[in-house]
């Protein structure tokens, strides 16, 4: 630690002003200020400070989804043996997914990260790790057998048109990782969907146990067939699926995190699951097909609901700011999810377009939630 | 019923004349810097459409569509005067529908001059331009391919309206919230205003291809 302080003071009189390298001003402060926590003071007035800022904010999340990376990436490896007919160990599992997953991550890192300095640079702002979360959410959401350079170009769509022509972190309308997702779902929908994406090496077909399917629920589901695991396998997440989001069980430990530390709101994911629940119970009520007579817990459970719900919903940025306005944003996206899902056979996951109409919807909501306030504190001052 | 339920809901959603259509993008664009004003111009929008689709609808139907004019002979002009069945005015349709929809715009403008003359400063020149909003000559237009019956054409422009408002309206809203971001100069207005509306479109692909459970 004492090492690191001084190397960094050291170099600090090469990047000040007047210094040799004071154009990449930005990048080295944003380097010292997520090593160190920075004791800049005000000068003026008096302000409360906390000593969670945004890189601090930004890193919680990122250990919340820990356990999701790493059980996906042994799900990785566990598909694949599965597939092929091999037996492996935990160690092997892990290290297959491993090493599959890692180049995704480090293009994502990559390519986020580098345009995120670069954007700062020519703006001369200091640097927000914004992207910290983006860079890991987008391989979560990702199948594991995505190209390189789909990543990549997703990644560049996402921070650029999603994030920084809109002013950068803080400033975005849409999530920028479910912004990467829907892009790679439109631009390339036959690495994006169908049954044989989800599982690596299932492509090529070679070597595949006889009666293997990677077919996910929600596909089976789409084309009217019954749900072929328990409903404790699509908790455990031991299914194919994208990376990060098949078990939800992770998502709910990197969820209570969120919730203990006070930086995921519980009003989004507790609404979101209850109008996803409220609207598959009303379904089940219906009745007709195998959609309809889905269980509605079983909704909760498969495809990327969780996770969606816990990481992606409850971005502070493009939710809904009001305490109203949050319940109401996130029962719609539950709603919007179920029926997503149901009636539309195009698209069998729901969750990512439910979350990205309610961002389009999030500040119209704000909106009506703020002015109805005014109205009721209004009326008590006529009273 | 359902029928008429699933066009309603079809229109606003599946069909969204923004978000799937790109029509009327003009006013679309110039008017969602405010959400009040976003508000006026979508009611105005949805309420001329509500009127003009079905009127659209009778004039097509009755006067330029092949053998629509045979209520003339039926009337008595006898049919060697002129057989009515034969005749074809389907070129006229765009003269007759814009007709119809400027006429009744221009009602409108006079009817909210008098009614709420704080709207019709706010709208300004575009309340008279909604006679060329292309949504409302859009709607009218899609008429011949659709078979609709009088009432499910008025059930349509009422969904397109809705539709049409709903976009305009969250534009507004995410417009108002974007006047605190630091948007790149070049892309400052119009530029940001289109991306924003483009990322909008991709959320809306949600509902394309909706199967809904009612109608057809």
């Amino acid at each position: 630690m004492k090492f690191l302080r001084n190397t960094l003071d050291k170099l600090k009189p090469n990047f000040e002003k007047g210094g040799k390298l004071s154009f990449l001003h930005s990048v080295f402060d944003g380097m010292e200020t997520f090593m160190f926590v920075p004791n800049h003071t005000t000068k003026t007035g008096s302000h409360i400070r906390d000593g969670i800022d945004l890189k601090r904010t930004m890193f919680m999340v990122v250990l919340a989804l820990i356990p999701a990376t790493l059980f996906g990436m042994w799900n990785e490896g566990y598909q694949y043996h599965l597939a092929m007919g091999q037996t492996a160990s935990l160690f092997d599992n892990f290290l297959f997914g491993f090493l599959q997953s890692l180049p995704i991550i480090v293009v994502s890192y990559g390519v986020g990260l580098g345009l995120e300095f670069m954007f700062c640079q020519m703006k001369g702002h200091p640097i927000n790790e914004g992207f910290l979360v983006s860079g890991l959410l987008i391989p979560l959401c990702l199948p594991p057998d995505i190209p390189l350079w789909m990543v990549a170009i997703a990644t560049a769509f996402a921070v650029i048109v999603g994030k920084e022509i809109f002013g950068g972190t803080g400033m975005n309308v849409l999530n920028p990782a479910l912004t990467a997702r829907v892009f790679l779902y439109i631009a390339y929908p036959g690495e994006m969907s169908g049954d044989l994406v989800w599982v690596t090496g299932l492509k090529e077909g070679v070597g595949i146990v006889d009666g293997y399917s990677g077919a996910t629920t929600l596909g089976l589901l789409a084309v009217g067939k019954e749900m072929t695991i328990s409903s404790w396998d699509a908790f455990m997440g031991w299914i194919p699926g994208s990376m990060g989001e098949t078990s939800a069980l992770m998502c709910l430990i990197g969820g209570i995190f969120l919730i203990i530390t006070g930086i995921g709101s519980w009003q989004i994911m507790l609404s979101t699951v209850l109008g996803a629940l409220g609207m598959g119970m009303i379904l089940n009520a219906v009745g007709g097909n195998v959609y309809y007579d889905f269980p509605a817990v079983n909704h909760l459970l498969i495809g990327g609901f969780a996770f969606g719900a816990i990481f992606m919903a409850t971005d502070p940025v493009s939710a809904a700011q009001t305490a109203r306005g949050k319940w109401i944003y996130g029962a719609l996206i539950g709603i919007l999810t179920v029926l997503i899902r149901v009636f539309n056979p195009a698209y069998p996951e729901g969750i990512m377009f439910a979350i990205l109409l309610m961002n389009v919807f999030a500040p119209l909501v704000d909106y009506y939630v703020v002015k109805s306030n005014i109205n009721r504190r209004l009326s008590r001052v006529k009273a | 019923m359902e029928n008429l339920l699933n066009i309603f809901v079809r229109s606003i959603f599946i069909d969204n004349m923004i978000f799937a259509y790109f029509l009327g993008m003009c006013s679309y664009l110039a008017v969602s810097k405010k959400i009040t004003t976003a508000i006026g111009l979508g009611m105005a929008v949805t309420f001329v459409l509500l009127m003009t689709v079905p009127l659209n609808w009778l004039a097509y139907n009755y006067i330029v569509k092949e053998g629509a004019l045979t209520w003339l002979n039926n009337l008595g002009v006898s049919k060697e005067f002129a057989d009515f069945s034969k005749v074809d005015l389907e070129v006229l349709k765009f003269i007759i529908f814009i007709a119809v929809v400027a006429a009744f715009v221009q009602l409108t403008e006079m009817a909210v001059e008098k009614l709420s003359p704080a709207l019709y400063t706010a709208l300004g020149i575009f309340l008279p331009l909604i006679a060329v909003n292309c949504s409302i000559l859009g709607a009218a237009l899609f008429l011949p391919g659709k078979e609709f019956t009088f009432g499910e054409s008025a059930v349509y422009g009422l969904g397109s309206g809705l539709g049409w408002f709903l976009a305009v309206v969250a534009l507004a809203a995410v417009r108002e919230k974007l006047s605190y971001s630091d948007v790149p100069k070049p892309l400052r207005g119009l530029g940001i205003t289109f991306i924003t509306v483009g990322l909008m479109a991709f959320a809306f692909l949600s509902f394309s291809g909706f199967k809904l459970p009612f109608g057809n």
